[in-house]
């Protein structure tokens, strides 16, 4: 299958940390925490899946910042459609992993196997 | 500048060198310009102020004063020089709509309630300009909003230092915006640059992780680049110890490169190795 973003490492990361409550909005210090990424990492993933309309970004209400005298923070939440691709996603690749670790055990080659 | 150093409140006549001032630049600008109608806009709004201050600790007239002289340099009408200088007495002082519209026309009136009308008022008395508000607003309007929030850009220091980074970045998103559509070059340079200088003067965007940071995300497009500067800032706020901000800073800035490149790819297409 194919998906509007290429599933690096450090894009599961950040989707399977975002998808343990996908309706949660987070910063990105929280998502870099959850996920494992340091945040030079975080940033440019977040970037990509917002480009693909997986995940949204707003900035808090300004009101809650003043209130506790702080700068606004930005706020990243999974789409609805970038939820459910996701979980599609991330399905097929440990779905994968695991056809390639049985056809390791067997002799028939894999499909990843049989070039290397 | 130097009357904000006396400590003694100034009587109104502290105003006649700025009142001198906008009679020099209207010469130039507006040779036929009703002046007698400008003074008596001024001498009302004096007066309905009085006793006001601004955050600075200025009377307030000084506002609609800065006001009327930044629309003068833009050879405003009449009616737009007057509105500027009465813009904040419906709202703010006991003067009403019926007693101005009596006194300066129909349409003075119009632009006053015209410019208070984009404000939106969120809570805790906190005024917003929506976007959708100013693709309504009529263009002489939105020239007098602009040169209201040029002269609050001014002097946006005296405000707490989260508002001025909301005012910052909306001078950005919307008003700088504004100037260019209505073609005030001038102001919309001094506009952004003042906004620019507010998001530096903040408190983490002067610590060496704020300005490691800000160095760095030179390298992004200029249009994305405060809304990254303004979430790093606030990440940087939410990190009580030092060793964690500079952590965070480095870190960040070692993905800014490739946050730069990100943005400035064609988005990815259906491509797949292998």
């Amino acid at each position: 299958m194919k998906y509007a973003i290429k599933m690096t490492g450090p894009v599961q990361q950040v989707l399977r940390a975002m998808l343990e409550d996908a309706a949660v909005p987070r910063y990105g210090l929280e998502i870099s925490k959850q996920a494992g990424l340091e945040t030079g990492t975080l940033y440019p993933v977040m970037a990509r899946l917002e480009r693909v309309g997986w995940v949204k970004s707003s900035w808090e209400d300004p009101d809650l910042s003043i209130r506790d005298g702080r700068p606004r923070r930005r706020y990243y939440q999974l789409t609805k459609d970038g939820a459910e691709q996701a979980r599609l996603a991330l399905a097929e690749i440990s779905f994968r992993r695991e056809k390639r670790r049985s056809s390791l055990t067997s002799t028939r080659p894999g499909p990843m196997g049989a070039s290397l | 500048m130097t009357s904000r150093l006396q400590i003694q409140p100034q009587p109104p006549a502290c105003h006649a060198d700025a009142l001198a001032d906008l009679r020099e630049i209207l010469r130039v600008t507006r040779p036929d310009a009703d002046v007698e109608r400008i003074q008596r806009a001024y001498d009302v709004a004096a007066s309905w102020h009085q006793g006001q201050t601004r955050r600075s600790g200025d009377p307030y007239i000084t506002h609609p004063l800065a006001v009327v002289t930044i629309l003068a340099e833009t050879g405003a009408d009449d009616e737009m020089l007057c509105a500027a200088l009465l813009h904040d007495t419906i709202e703010d002082t006991p003067y009403t709509l019926a007693a101005l519209s009596g006194e300066f026309g129909a349409g003075v009136a119009a632009l006053v309630t015209g410019t208070a009308a984009l404000d939106q008022i969120k809570g805790r008395g906190r005024r917003t300009v929506s976007q959708a508000a100013v693709k309504r607003a009529d263009t002489r309007v939105l020239a007098i909003k602009l040169a209201d929030r040029l002269h609050n850009m001014r002097t946006v220091q005296f405000i707490p230092q989260v508002k001025q980074l909301c005012k910052a970045r909306e001078s950005l998103d919307i008003f700088v915006r504004v100037a260019a559509q209505l073609g005030m070059d001038t102001i919309e340079v001094e506009l952004e640059a003042l906004a620019y200088a507010t998001m530096k003067r903040n408190r983490h965007a002067r610590s060496a992780s704020g300005r490691l940071l800000l160095t760095v995300a030179a390298l992004l497009p200029a249009a994305i680049r405060i809304r990254w500067c303004e979430e790093w800032l606030a990440e940087l706020h939410t990190l009580p110890a030092r060793r964690d901000r500079v952590r965070f800073a480095i870190h960040t800035a070692s993905g800014i490169p490739q946050l730069a490149f990100t943005v400035r790819m064609p988005a990815w297409g259906h491509r797949r190795s292998g």
